[in-house]
């Protein structure tokens, strides 16, 4: 888990670095954004020059699903100071959120190694970003090398592991469609964004079927 | 504008977090609201990718980035690993660009 992390920040910072991004514009993403995923999407979108409140309500969309983890997390942090759980919910990530909740499940109740985690994973989030950024420039010519095609790989391998049942599937390809068919329509950027607040919405009314 | 979006999102994503940490939310959400939210951030993420693969550049793909989407899709179903996914999606279109090239 924590070497995921690696794996992923080091691709962040390169291609980060790859689209024109100021050192301390990237660094500055990992430092206080702290979402990967979140953070592909900013940099997809600075090239695509969306304008910021468009980014901003992108993240917001995407970092939505924080809301159930830190709601399914609170109880256990119920005894800790306020200034603790401000400062547990800064680091709170879907793979801190995934230890902790083992952890809890298991009986334990120390607040201590949740801690410990989703502090290791923001530091090791931030070293492989700047080590990425570091690379970056080395890689070469973009697009001769495929190397603008690994944010896109990096979206769709992120798609694929969080793939647990046959809808969750469906709501991906068709977010992808639409986007791309809005896409190509010439709605660009405005597309993405309304295609993937809409797609989901295939399950919400779908039969409890999945439900499990 | 770079830094106002850096910044935005920074603070939309630690109000989200420290929100449910702080605020008593209903034990359990309605089924519905739940579900939306579980499924929302993978729509998104392949609403961004979808028109990298089909319609790059604004035209429709000639195939490279299609050809290399489903070897990632193969790969990291396979071998549950992003990097490998993307090393191999990344290879896959530099190949099929530098063929379709000549």
């Amino acid at each position: 888990m924590l070497l995921s992390v690696v794996v992923v920040g080091i691709p962040f910072g390169i291609v980060a670095r790859q689209s024109g991004l100021l050192p301390a514009e990237i660094v500055a993403m990992s430092v206080f954004v702290f979402a990967g995923a979140s953070q592909f999407a900013m940099v997809q979108l600075f090239k695509d020059g969306v304008a910021w409140p468009l980014v901003v309500a992108t993240v917001f969309l995407i970092n939505l699903r924080h809301l159930l983890m830190a709601a399914a997390l609170r109880p256990h942090f119920a005894r800790a100071s306020v200034a603790r759980r401000l400062a547990a919910a800064y680091v709170l990530t879907d793979e801190a959120f995934a230890m902790a909740i083992g952890w809890f499940r298991r009986g334990r109740t120390e607040l201590a190694y949740y801690a410990t985690f989703a502090v290791a994973l923001y530091i090791l989030w931030n070293v492989a970003t700047v080590i990425g950024m570091v690379l970056g420039p080395s890689i070469g010519e973009p697009r001769r090398f495929g190397v603008d095609f690994a944010i896109t790989a990096t979206f769709i391998a992120i798609v694929v592991l969080g793939v647990r049942r046959r809808s969750d599937a469906v709501v991906a390809l068709a977010a992808a469609l639409l986007a791309s068919v809005l896409a190509y329509a010439g709605a660009s950027v405005v597309a993405v964004v309304t295609a993937g607040a809409f797609a989901p919405l295939l399950v919400v009314f779908a039969r409890d079927e999945a439900a499990a | 504008m770079t830094w106002l979006a850096i910044t935005g999102s920074a603070v939309v994503t630690y109000l989200i977090r420290a929100f449910a940490f702080r605020v008593a939310m209903p034990a359990a959400l309605p089924g519905r609201v739940a579900r939306y939210l579980d499924a929302l951030p993978a729509a998104i993420i392949a609403a961004l990718a979808g028109p990298a693969v089909l319609v790059p550049g604004g035209t429709v793909t000639r195939g490279p980035e299609l050809a290399a989407a489903l070897v990632v899709v193969a790969v990291v179903a396979w071998r549950r690993n992003l990097l490998a996914g993307v090393l191999a999606g990344v290879a896959v279109v530099a190949l099929l660009r530098l063929v379709l090239a000549a």
